[in-house]
């Protein structure tokens, strides 16, 4: 179980998230993007880059509510709403997205 | 020789009977319950639970719950039964107690519902899918034997009558060890051996039922647990 | 919703409780994913499929049928009447026969037999005995995980055979020979490191409230606090993860705030105690429950509180009602005035009575609800001083806070309640399939009750209910806002001393609002 990327293999689990967080780089991110389904654009890129940022903080995805709070701030009201995240995210943002960013599936009774 | 045989045989029974009864009882009332899992709504007192358990004894209260056929044929079986069993109590009391008496005629109708009882839980084993699916030979041969020791027992009372004196005379010998000659007809032979059979597989089999829905945490514990601690030995060694 | 939509349509009638046509073997590829020995080793079990697991398991079998009377008795005394055989809702979503109740136990029960009865080592043909094989185990392992320890069919048994018990039993000799579910146990171990299912770090935790401390001031105009391990506070809150993280389940955390606003407590959340949930229910281990239920006693003993109340979340209840007294206790430092644990909605309905909260139901008028009664608040558990309190306390709230309440039918509610589907450590993405099978009893009593009375959403009081709706409501065309918190219709309507009126958000992100990362995330 593992990506290809310019001819290193990069690990991943059961369901496609990656095993070592550090081998994550914005190449890797349009393969992972790829397998869902998903072609990456500016706004994809301003959740992703929201995620890591908050992950390197916290250690942690963040709750949808503050990731939609924050993405009211940088990217208006129109865009930052939930429901403009699933169109981006069709999955639901926070799977897909954490999938992408290559950060570790939230578990719990989510 | 015969007489010989079968009363070695009741022996025998009896005593696995009540000597494997009695042990499985005294498993299930020594084995712990760690953790309070009544089904709720359950009752909050021990008196509660006293008329739960009674419901579910007497009236199968759980059962009426989820299928009503199942119910219909267990209840007339179980009920035909306990009559039936009381009704032959005249074959082990002399004087015959006044309320076996009173029970004999009802006993022979008793035993035509326990008959239709099991026949209908036959036919459901076999013609349901879903109790089919989950149905062991077993579970068959349980049914078929009940079922031939009320056809051997009814038998006796309207195709060819044994003489019940002779009998009843034999089974108070066995109870002083005072041996009597038992009549050799054969659907008596077929009623006794199977009782005894069945009196034999009863602590090895499914029949354990019978005890151990007293045992059954679900159904016997107080539903308590905020206010009294329940804590067993096992699990209290932990905190040491 | 349009007076045109509540007109009774029979035609449209879908019967929830019917079994779907039997397919044996239909169920038994599912193989949830395995833990990797790193999840094992944190909970004290072997990585991996040890080599004497044979041996170890039947040790095991052996030794927990001396500690569990349920477990011997129940093993013992099936009968095969059939009473439970169409009373699971995986058997009548899936139509695997192995998803029977009875059938799911004998999977368990065969190698009893085979191992500890007189006629089954002698006679196994005669009385379905077997041996322990690979297979088996695997067998095992596929059908014990799809039980959601629902105990409906408890119900309905004669006996009252738990297949819970079985199911946990099984887990827990699974995990002893090194064969664990991934998604049980690797949020076991998060627990025992950070405190909680999400593995949500204190900082993480705290700047979460803080982010919902400044939406409920923007809302209400009210300084209404989430406080955070606040020493020698009255009541300490133990509620799911979910409640910091998902949705709809934030909402009724917000819900909460207000009440002990509104009620003028002082309250805590705990750090080390961030978690209501206890999976070690769900596998059966009695050692990982109590490492579990003990941190929480050290949290309150550690802040100095006087109470412990419990959010809304249905696993959790029943270990907190059921067992915390057990585990962990006795709670004797404890204000003793008060039951140890109170759910919330014992909390929240006793305001209520006693005129303390009021409510302005019109805020809910947006809602036609139907209530859920989540499998182990409802078996499991009670609320209040009489059996049945569980049922009648959450309705009474819902009721006390909107207008349009009515009921599903009645044998799909209350005691007969049919779990949601994701249940029991099934709440994950490679059970989807399952899930979706399992929910569709209660999605179709749902679908009858909007049919009947143009029911629009469905609350509940546990967060695997919430999350699992999210996600399967969409299939019978339902919004994923649809499932909501009880919490939540409180928070709309609660009437907060001294608050603003809330300024209408116009912006349209309420459809799939709420709920959508929920689902998802899973």
């Amino acid at each position: 179980m593992a990506y290809e990327l310019n001819g290193a293999t990069i690990e991943h689990d059961e369901e496609g998230y990656l095993t070592d967080l550090s081998q994550w780089n914005e190449e890797l991110a349009v393969i992972l993007a790829k397998d869902e389904k998903i072609e990456m654009n500016d706004e994809h890129w301003e959740v992703v880059n929201f995620l890591r940022n908050y992950y390197d903080e916290y250690q942690i995805a963040p709750a949808i509510r503050v990731l939609v709070k924050a993405l009211k701030k940088t990217m208006g009201k129109e865009k930052g709403s939930n429901k403009y995240l699933y169109t981006l995210f069709p999955y639901g943002p926070a799977k897909q997205a954490c999938k992408i960013a290559g950060l570790p599936k939230p578990t719990g009774c989510i | 020789m015969l007489t010989i045989f079968y009363a070695v045989l009741f022996y025998v029974a009896t005593l696995t009977f009540v000597g494997g009864l009695a042990l499985r009882i005294y498993q299930y009332a020594t084995t712990p319950a760690p953790l309070k899992i009544p089904t709720t709504p359950g009752p909050t007192t021990r008196t509660g639970v006293v008329f739960r358990m009674f419901r579910e004894v007497a009236f199968f209260e759980s059962l009426f719950k989820s299928n009503k056929w199942i119910w219909v044929f267990s209840a007339l079986f179980h009920a035909g039964l306990l009559l039936v069993v009381l009704r032959h109590l005249r074959y082990f009391t002399q004087p015959v107690w006044f309320w076996v008496e009173l029970i004999q005629p009802i006993g022979i109708y008793a035993g035509f519902a326990m008959l239709i009882g099991l026949i209908g839980l036959f036919i459901r084993r076999i013609v349901v899918a879903m109790v089919r699916y989950i149905s062991s030979p077993s579970d068959y041969l349980m049914l078929l034997l009940l079922i031939f020791i009320g056809i051997s027992g009814a038998m006796m009372k309207f195709v060819s009558p044994v003489d019940v004196v002779a009998v009843k005379q034999f089974f108070l010998g066995l109870m002083v060890f005072d041996w009597k000659p038992l009549p050799s007809d054969f659907p008596l032979l077929v009623h006794l051996s199977l009782v005894a059979l069945l009196m034999i597989i009863f602590p090895f089999s499914k029949l354990l039922h019978a005890p151990g829905i007293f045992f059954s945490p679900t159904r016997y514990q107080v539903d308590n647990p905020r206010e009294k601690r329940h804590i067993v030995a096992w699990a209290a060694d932990l905190e040491k | 919703m349009t007076e045109e939509t509540k007109t009774i349509n029979h035609d449209e009638y879908l019967d929830p409780l019917k079994m779907a046509e039997l397919v044996p073997g239909c169920m038994s590829e599912l193989h949830s994913f395995e833990a990797k020995p790193e999840h094992q080793e944190k909970l004290g079990y072997p990585g991996g499929l040890v080599d004497d697991w044979h041996d170890k398991a039947i040790d095991k079998m052996g030794d927990l049928v001396s500690k569990y009377k349920g477990l011997r008795v129940f093993l013992d005394s099936c009968v095969k009447c059939g009473a439970c055989a169409d009373k699971c809702h995986y058997g009548m979503g899936t139509g695997d026969p192995k998803n029977m109740p009875v059938a799911r136990q004998d999977l368990f029960r065969s190698v009893y037999r085979r191992y500890f009865t007189t006629a089954g080592k002698y006679l196994p043909k005669l009385v379905g005995a077997r041996d322990l094989t690979e297979d088996v185990l695997d067998e095992w392992y596929n059908y014990f995980h799809q039980c959601s320890q629902c105990r409906r069919c408890s119900v309905y048994c004669p006996y009252g055979i738990d297949t819970a018990e079985i199911s946990m039993a099984a887990r827990e000799i699974l995990d002893t020979v090194g064969k664990g579910q991934k998604y049980c146990n690797e949020i076991i171990g998060k627990v025992h490191e950070l405190g909680n299912n999400l593995g949500l770090p204190d900082k993480a935790l705290r700047a979460t409230l803080e982010d919902f401390e400044e939406d409920l001031e923007e809302e209400t105009g009210l300084e209404i606090k989430l406080p955070l391990d606040v020493k020698g506070a009255d009541i300490l809150l133990v509620t799911p993860s979910a409640d910091f993280f998902a949705e709809p389940h934030i909402d009724g955390l917000l819900g909460y705030a207000k009440v002990f606003h509104e009620a003028g407590a002082t309250w805590t959340l705990s750090t080390t105690a961030s978690e209501a949930a206890n999976f070690g229910m769900f596998i059966g281990s009695y050692e990982n429950m109590r490492k579990v239920s003990l941190r929480i006693r050290k949290a309150a003993e550690e802040l100095g509180v006087k109470r412990i109340i419990f959010g809304e979340c249905g696993h959790a209840w029943r270990v907190a009602y059921s067992f915390l007294n057990t585990l962990a206790g006795p709670f004797d430092f404890l204000d003793r005035r008060y039951p140890v644990p109170q759910h919330i909605c014992e909390y929240t309905w006793d305001l209520i009575e006693r005129d303390i909260i009021k409510f302005d139901k019109s805020k809910n008028d947006e809602y036609r609800l139907t209530f859920h009664d989540s499998c182990n608040v409802a078996r499991a558990s009670r609320m209040g001083d009489k059996p049945g309190g569980q049922f009648d306390i959450p309705r009474n709230i819902l009721k006390a806070a909107c207008n349009h309440y009515f009921d599903m039918e009645e044998d799909t509610i209350k005691e007969a309640t049919v779990c949601c589907g994701g249940g029991g450590g099934l709440l994950t993405d490679d059970l989807m399939d399952l899930r979706k099978k399992g929910a569709s009893p209660r999605m179709k009593a749902l679908s009858n009750v909007r049919k009947e009375h143009g029911v629009t959403h469905m609350a509940a009081i546990c967060a695997i209910c919430k999350s699992q709706f999210a996600k399967v409501m969409p299939g019978y065309d339902f919004e994923i806002d649809s499932i909501l918190s009880v919490h939540q219709m409180v928070s709309n309507a609660i009437i907060l001393t001294g608050a603003i009126d809330p300024v209408e958000d116009d912006d349209d992100d309420e459809i799939p609002a709420a709920a959508p990362d929920a689902a998802a995330t899973t």
